[in-house]
């Protein structure tokens, strides 16, 4: 039996997997990638002072001290079904049994897509796909292509695509309709964007400054945005253009593109023919929570954390006796919370497990500091309203506990 | 093949693997060691690799890290096998999925892969049975 | 072409969705039921929060908080030799 298994090899789950190591432990870590990382692997942004955040050599340092800590880790493992058992978990997986005295789930974020006509052609694909077919695999996803949906990730993907040599026409919105409301509408967009700008790499620093902070600045931007798009790192942003339709027979062979006014609707006679070979659809994240659902954690709607969400405190424990999250499983935050979280967990796990002593509750204590820290540094920010997310889950949990 | 990124100006240049061949449909390719299924179709310029089964519409992959289940494809005759999660290897024999005779789509004969819970439920319980614990 | 498929996993598109809702003024789950949006391959993965939101747009039905998120078993679809296999790992 395993004092714990861990759920998902990404920032959250390698580090916590370091700090029950740390304390002698037994545990294993699954994860379904054919390399552990996760999400992780594939980032690379500059960041403000002009370093940059390379994933791949990121978890090489994380993995490294797995290896020198004794950390069991194995890679093509898909947990399908979790259940719960007198001595803690039985996690089902596509190679048999794994019983656990505690579980961390740490499955990180999925991707909701922006969906417009033509988007099942073979050739379109995530903006996450693209980052990961890029940097993780080293392919081509195609000579020339489109990015439709306008947010800090896609622009982050869009540079990544473009440093590796991809010829990307321009990014513009998805054309609207009642799914994509919060990407399609310019004004929305817009005001997303100008938020973030002042915690993004210089470039974004350079394209949110160019629209002041003021509303009817905002609004002013919005109505005369510029023909040819505003240019970040040479190329094209849209959002008073969108894509109307993917059109090709067997895969992509071109878009249909066309302007549109400030309130996103499509103005006639204004369509364009765009031959692209690929296409990327952009609609941000959420967190991928399914393994905690089937065995019934509670959850909570919160959309500052990006959608449903375990309830959970900030030690990272569920309602359930054993039973932990970290990383965006518990609201979408860039890969420096996560890991941040993951050390956490595996400290809330070591308390469980262990006599508790000043040095623990101390290393805990830094632990949550340490979250908080990096949570107001951090350069990519998902959500500007993570602090009030975060704040309302620790009340959501107390009251879920108090019952 | 001009599909690999070979030089990265920050990643650097891309190490030397292992050549591995594999077919897909019949047909003769080659990757490299390290590649997914997924990752060496797309770098011969295959996109497409399986049709919607009723429909017969064309599909690639779309999240690239097991999420959605548009690049299963059936390898060394297992079927279901997502082509992003799975590590190529030499000598796979991997085919892509077909459109299913209407008259057979309902019967179960996709794979034999429980599409929902009643499914689930009755499969699991039936295998229980021979659970060495019980 | 101009149909824009929600569910991929079994190609449901938004009209056949909004015509459903409008027709039986149908709940989230009622809805998938009929229309089988959300209940593909994929369990939902993909099309889960266009789904949400669409039927919030439609019958203001907010996502459900405190409630237990619906999600069954097996989250990834798993063949029948594979959950036969009750090997305990030591
Ligand atoms: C496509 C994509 C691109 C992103 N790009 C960026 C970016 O450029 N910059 C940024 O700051 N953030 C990015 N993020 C956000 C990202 O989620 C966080 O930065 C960080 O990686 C979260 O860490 P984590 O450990 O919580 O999860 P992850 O890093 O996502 O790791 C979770 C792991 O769990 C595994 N897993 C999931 N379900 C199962 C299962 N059932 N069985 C077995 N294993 C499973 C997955 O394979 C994965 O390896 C991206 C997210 C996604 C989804
Ligand atoms: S492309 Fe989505 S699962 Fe493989
Ligand atoms: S996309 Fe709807 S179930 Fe897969």
């Amino acid at each position: 039996m395993l004092d714990v298994l861990i759920i998902g090899a990404g920032p959250a789950g390698l580090s916590a997997a370091n700090a029950c190591r740390e304390w002698d432990l037994n545990v294993l870590v699954i994860d379904e990638f054919p390399q552990p990382g996760g999400r992780l692997l594939g980032q690379l942004h500059q960041e403000p002072n002009g370093k940059w955040w390379n994933g791949i050599e990121e978890t090489r340092m994380l993995l490294e001290k797995a290896d020198a800590l004794g950390a069991d880790i194995r890679c093509g493992l898909s947990a399908f079904h979790i259940e719960k058992a007198s001595h803690g978990f039985s996690v089902y997986t596509n190679q048999g049994v794994f019983d656990t005295a505690n579980l961390l789930i740490a499955t990180g974020a999925a991707e909701s897509p922006v969906p417009i006509p033509g988007w099942t052609l073979p050739g379109v694909m995530s903006i996450g796909a693209a980052q990961v077919m890029t940097n993780v695999h080293r392919v081509r996803v195609g000579n020339r292509g489109i990015i439709v949906g306008v947010n800090v990730l896609s622009a982050a993907i869009a540079r990544e695509l473009q440093l590796a040599g991809v010829e990307i026409h321009s990014m513009a919105l998805p054309a609207l309709n009642i799914v994509n409301e919060e990407h399609g509408h310019p004004r929305k967009v817009m005001e997303r964007l100008v938020r973030m700008a002042h915690l993004a790499p210089s470039a974004w620093i350079r394209f949110g400054s160019q629209f002041a902070k003021i509303d009817w600045m905002r609004n002013l931007a919005v109505k005369f945005y510029p023909k040819h798009g505003v240019k970040m790192w040479g190329l094209p942003i849209h959002i008073r253009k969108a894509v109307t339709e993917i059109c090709g027979k067997d895969q992509v062979e071109a878009v249909t593109i066309c302007d549109i006014t400030a309130e996103g609707e499509r103005i006639p006679g204004t369509e364009q023919t765009i031959e692209v070979d690929f296409v990327c659809i952009a609609g941000g994240l959420y967190p991928l929570a399914e393994l905690a659902a089937v065995i019934g954690c509670p959850f909570q709607y919160i959309e500052e954390l990006g959608g449903h969400v375990p309830v959970h405190n900030e030690q990272m424990e569920t309602p359930l006796e054993g039973l932990y999250v970290a990383g965006n499983i518990t609201g979408i935050e860039s890969a420096k919370v996560a890991r941040a979280q993951g050390a956490l967990a595996g400290l809330s796990i070591v308390k469980r497990m262990c006599r508790e002593s000043e040095d623990l509750k101390q290393k805990i204590h830094e632990a949550k500091q340490n979250v908080r820290t990096i949570r107001e540094q951090v350069t990519i920010q998902f959500h500007p309203g993570i602090h009030q997310g975060r704040l309302k889950m620790e009340t959501v949990f107390k009251e879920v506990c108090d019952q | 093949m001009n599909n690999r990124i070979v030089d990265h100006p920050i990643l650097g240049k891309i190490k030397e693997r292992k050549v591995i061949s594999f077919t897909f449909d019949g047909k003769k390719y080659t990757g490299y060691e390290g590649d997914t299924i997924a990752s060496a179709l797309l770098a011969n310029g295959i996109r497409k690799l399986r049709v919607h089964e009723e429909s017969g519409n064309p599909r690639g992959i779309y999240c690239n890290i097991g999420h959605c289940f548009e690049c299963r494809l059936t390898v060394d005759q297992e079927p279901g096998v997502r082509a992003c999660l799975t590590q190529l290897q030499e000598n796979m024999v991997i085919e892509s999925g077909k459109r299913l005779p209407a008259p057979l789509k309902s019967e179960g004969n996709r794979d034999d892969l429980p599409r929902n819970y009643a499914e689930f439920a009755k499969k699991y319980e039936e295998s229980k049975e021979d659970d060495p614990r019980a | 072409m101009d149909k824009i498929i929600i569910c991929r996993c079994e190609e449901v598109d938004l009209e056949e969705i909004e015509q459903t809702v409008n027709k039986y003024g149908s709940s989230a789950r009622e809805t998938k039921l009929r229309t089988r949006a959300g209940m593909g391959y994929c369990g939902g993965r993909t099309c889960r929060p266009m789904i949400d939101t669409i039927l919030e747009q439609l019958t203001g039905e907010k996502p459900k908080d405190k409630i237990p998120l619906k999600v069954q078993p097996p989250v990834r679809p798993v063949s029948l030799a594979r959950l036969g296999d009750k090997t305990h790992h030591e």
